[in-house]
């Protein structure tokens, strides 16, 4: 490692010299080492196996790999292609078991590049607009970056001090990528818990993402009062130019704001956009809750739908979660495409050394379809007077909106009834039957599979009819398309240090139920409804709801009775029953930074390089758990699987059991539901949950009971228990019917039983189970395997035990 | 008779493996062979014409049910034995020779599946595919790879009347 640190020095003699040193590689992290250290864990700036023997490999002997492969052959190398099926070994030597391991792996780390290039590209940015002194200002917290601290030990109070943290995401991930390489690692085992310490590489990458747009762009600050943002296709103005932003980098949006705010454009020119850049320009200079002007048009899903609504003048795409099908769909309605991140260049050409005025003559007659234009100051300037000088254009060429109903009724005329379009959709509309009702004049069939639908076309792919049937969808659902207006909170950033504090003890306490968190892209396998009933429900329930990203739009899409949606109804606080939007997927970090936090702050925990204790603290206290109800890309992976290492346990949508592999527990093996008491050292049974750390669920009515169950935790009180039974149970029975089969295997005493139902559940104890009962003193004699010690300290380190 | 072999286009390729397209008299063999097979059914059941065969199926055959998803909701006040089970939790269980099953008297050798996402009860079923050797059974109206023998893709209305006829056969 270079003996070089970070600085800069002048010659005496030559006044106008002056030499800089940046970037030397592990100059940053040298120079953080040598600090002055308080408390510290046992593993900053972990490697490959440095959380492997001690966490890693305990964690994967209860919730076992589930491995569902997506082929039975691999691909990888020139070997092959090899048949693996039956768990039969390559001509490399990998069995099916360890390839697929290494293809789950390859999303983690995919999802983690992703999240650390995010940050890389956004820190380097700022430092070089603002500099390195910028204070890490999130809110009232002590604890500013649980996530660096926990895996560095470093705790940066500034842009610059970020530095070391995010040298060091990028090191192992280089680590880690070489794995994939034939010939290297095949231990599936071996690849979960890489896995699993990519994901919590993820998080440091995240959270470096979030704190410094936070810190320099002025975004809001732990702020439960963070403003409502106007949100859904239906709040575009048709009449305006619209200029839509497709993406997850804020970087490049800022100046389009700024430009627009010089020029006194901010209500003339409509900014709206996709994906997680349109939650961050919504939080853009909000900390002092300015009016918002900007618009959440949706999803991911709304891509290609808002593309041929014909509404967007000019779209600007910057990274992650962009279709790779923009431009020439763009091109049919005359919208330019600006690129503006070296990660999405779409082949166009690069207009930073061009004069502004010509590249808008040249994208505005349409010589090319589109640009690449990196120069954020340009950027800002082109893509806003481009967007006014196209709107009349595009309104006098009849492209700003959808077919006419000639042409609709054309397109619905040629369907030949194949079906192929309901084979290859991949929830399974029955788009077929929809047509047929479209042949007859009856379109509300179609109009039903709008809000199911993903916006993939894959049905179009498959028409030999070459009926755009995406189109026909979405023309048919003009009506409800014009309604759809909901309501965000902005992203409010992270959970503060005051709030943890308040929390904490009702949430290790058990007496607030849990922490649910809604996070994930659009891809439901039933309707987008199904985030809003879930959260619905739990808020109703006292749970805190947070969210993130594409999901924390669709919580907000629905409204209820009186017309008000979730963001209206409950407080944006860490609080019981509060929906709190931290932000866009970046934003992910703060959520295992609030269960961090309840372990560092509350339970008092060293958080410093100290991965597998906060975990530990985590997995056996703190009641929360993750929806990912339309997992979809890789970074999603990636997410939840620094959940998983956490402790967090994580439910997803149909869709993603094509990751390949989920982490379940055997609920009938009880040798797995043990733990140490730190007291003494002597094992202790505890009930089976959560069960699972990542796992589906078929729809959002098994999914919800699923997430109640999973907050359970083996250090609940009575009382804690109790609710969190009661809850459990009836949700079970609201929407799976009847009692789960299991629900005895979570009583120690009568105290942990639902009160509401405590005489006759006791009943059935005694019937079925054949418990003793006192039933003079309404007491259980005998009975439970586990037993309930309020002094008793779970843990799954043998290491924590005073006499270990 | 339907013919329930006919179209076997899948919905997107597994790889070297594709079940086998068979009809219901088959399947009603199929089942009848099985020393202990499950009946397991999606949320897809809860459409009154396919609860009702559901119903009559397992009745007739006697086979126990894992009722996953929300489905347990529909078999409440029916005379059939059916027990909620997440599906993949279930697949992952079948994958283990020691698993006690839904019942305690141990695992099965045979599931019949029903009214699932193709996509999800591929996946599934690719874990008992490689890692077990359990036969499934597909009698949804979608052709299943993964599944051991399966009807193939057939129009609702066809769907409904092959399992009339493994009814009948059972």
């Amino acid at each position: 490692m270079s003996k070089l640190t970070t600085g800069s020095f002048s010659i005496e003699d030559l006044k106008d010299v002056q030499i800089t040193i940046n970037n030397i590689v592990g100059a940053a992290k040298e120079a953080a080492e040598a600090e002055e250290l308080g408390p510290m864990g046992p593993s900053p700036f972990p490697g490959l196996a440095t959380y492997r023997d001690d966490w890693n490999l305990k964690l994967l002997d209860r919730y076992e790999p589930v491995i569902t492969p997506m082929c039975d052959q691999c691909c990888y190398c020139t070997y092959g292609p090899c048949d693996l099926s039956n768990n039969k070994r390559g001509a490399c030597g990998i069995d099916m078991a360890g390839h697929n391991g290494r293809e789950f792996f390859l999303r983690v780390i995919t999802g983690t590049a992703c999240h650390a290039a995010h940050g890389r590209h956004l820190l380097d940015h700022l430092l070089e607009t603002f500099g390195e002194d910028v204070p890490l200002d999130l809110g009232q917290s002590d604890v500013l970056t649980p996530n660096i601290t926990i895996t560095t030990g470093q705790s940066p109070k500034t842009l610059g001090e970020i530095k070391p943290a995010m040298e060091h995401a990028e090191e192992q991930l280089t680590q880690l990528l070489a794995t994939i390489h034939a010939g290297q690692e095949s231990a599936e085992i071996d690849y979960d818990s890489k896995a699993l310490f990519s994901g919590s590489l993820d998080h440091v990458g995240m959270e470096i993402s979030d704190i410094v747009q936070i810190a320099a762009l002025d975004f809001p600050k732990a702020d439960p009062e963070a403003p409502l943002i106007e949100m859904g296709i239906g709040t575009i103005d048709k009449e305006k130019p619209f200029l839509c932003v497709i993406g997850h980098n804020v970087a490049g949006v800022t100046y389009m704001m700024d430009y627009m705010e010089e020029n006194e454009l901010t209500d003339k020119v409509e900014l709206g956009g996709l994906c997680c850049t349109a939650i961050d320009l919504t939080r853009y200079k909000e900390a002092d809750r300015r009016p918002p002007y900007t618009k959440v048009v949706g999803s991911m899903s709304k891509e290609l739908k808002i593309i041929r609504s014909g509404m967007p003048d000019v779209i600007v795409v910057d990274e992650q979660c962009v279709r790779g099908d923009i431009v020439p769909e763009a091109q049919k309605l005359n919208i330019p495409v600006i690129a503006s991140n070296a990660k999405i260049m779409y082949g166009l050409p690069n207009r930073d050394n061009q004069d502004v005025d010509a590249t808008i003559e040249e994208l505005k007659s349409g010589a090319i379809p589109g640009c690449v234009i990196l120069d954020y100051e340009k950027l800002g300037e082109i893509s806003v007077r481009l967007a006014q000088e196209m709107h009349p254009i595009r309104e006098a060429a009849g492209v700003r909106e959808i077919p006419s109903d000639e042409q609709m009724k054309e397109w619905v005329d040629k369907c030949a009834d194949c079906g192929a379009c309901y084979l290859a959709c991949p929830i399974e509309l029955d788009i077929p039957e929809a047509m047929k009702f479209a042949k007859e004049g009856d379109y509300s069939y179609l109009e039903e599979l709008h809000d199911a639908c993903i916006g993939c076309r894959r049905c179009e792919q498959v028409c030999k009819k070459e009926i755009p049937i995406l189109s026909v969808i979405e023309k048919a659902s003009q009506k409800i398309i014009a309604e759809e207006k909901g309501w965000m909170r902005a992203g409010r950033g992270q959970v503060s240090d005051a709030e943890i504090r308040s929390e904490g003890l009702n949430l290790v306490m058990g007496t607030t139920p849990g922490i649910i968190a809604i996070i994930g892209c659009p891809n439901y396998s039933d309707c987008a409804k199904g985030v809003y009933y879930i959260a619905e429900e739990f808020l109703k329930r006292n749970y805190i709801v947070v969210g993130t990203g594409c999901g924390s739009m669709d919580m907000g899409m629905y409204k209820d009775e009186n017309g008000e949606t979730l963001y209206e109804r409950f407080p944006g606080g860490f609080v019981s029953g509060g929906l709190v939007n931290i932000g866009s997927c970046v934003s992910n970090a703060h959520i295992t930074g609030a269960a961090q936090k309840v372990a560092g702050i509350f339970g008092g925990r060293t958080m410093e390089g100290n991965l597998a204790e906060i975990a530990d603290y985590v997995l056996n206290r703190v009641g929360a758990c993750g929806l990912a109800w339309g997992a979809f890309s890789q970074k999603a992976s990636s997410i939840g699987t620094g959940c998983n290492i956490y402790g967090i346990p994580a439910v997803l949508g149909a869709h993603s059991s094509k990751y390949r592999r989920a982490l379940i527990a055997k609920d009938y093996d009880e040798s797995k539901w043990k733990v140490y008491d730190a007291r003494n050292g002597e094992e202790m049974p505890i009930p089976p949950a959560p069960e699972f750390l990542l796992t589906t669920a078929e729809t959002w009515q098994e999914a919800t009971p699923m997430m109640a169950k999973a907050c359970i935790r083996p250090s609940d009180n009575n009382l804690g228990r109790s609710i969190k039974l009661t809850h459990w149970m009836e949700l079970h029975d609201k929407y799976i019917g009847g009692l789960p089969e299991d629900w005895w295997k979570f009583i120690r005493s009568e105290a942990d039983i639902p009160l509401a139902k405590r005489a006759a559940l006791m009943k059935k104890l005694e019937e079925e189970q054949g418990w003793e009962i006192d039933w003079k003193r309404k007491k259980i004699i005998s009975g439970p395997k586990i037993k309930f010690d309020v002094s008793a300290q779970p843990t799954n380190l043998k290491r924590l035990c005073k006499e270990a | 008779m339907v013919d329930t072999t006919k179209n076997t286009k899948l919905f997107t390729s597994y790889g070297v493996t594709t079940s086998k397209a068979i009809n219901p008299d088959m399947a009603a063999k199929m089942i009848k062979k099985a020393k202990r097979p499950l009946l397991v059914v999606g949320s897809g059941i809860l459409k009154p014409e396919l609860l009702d065969r559901a119903v009559k199926i397992a009745q007739k055959a006697n086979l126990p049910i894992a009722a996953t998803g929300h489905s347990h909701v529909g078999f409440l006040d029916k005379d059939v034995d059916a027990k909620y089970i997440n599906v993949h939790q279930l697949g992952f269980y079948l994958t283990d020779p020691n698993w006690p099953g839904i019942d305690g008297n141990g695992n099965y050798d045979m599931v019949i599946v029903l009214e699932f996402k193709k996509y999800y009860i591929n996946q599934v079923l690719s874990g008992t595919k490689n890692f077990s050797n359990l036969k499934a059974i597909s009698i949804g109206r979608d052709y299943i790879q993964n599944a051991t023998m399966s009807f193939g893709n057939i129009s609702r209305e066809d769907h409904y009347v092959a399992l009339d006829e493994l009814i009948e056969n059972l």
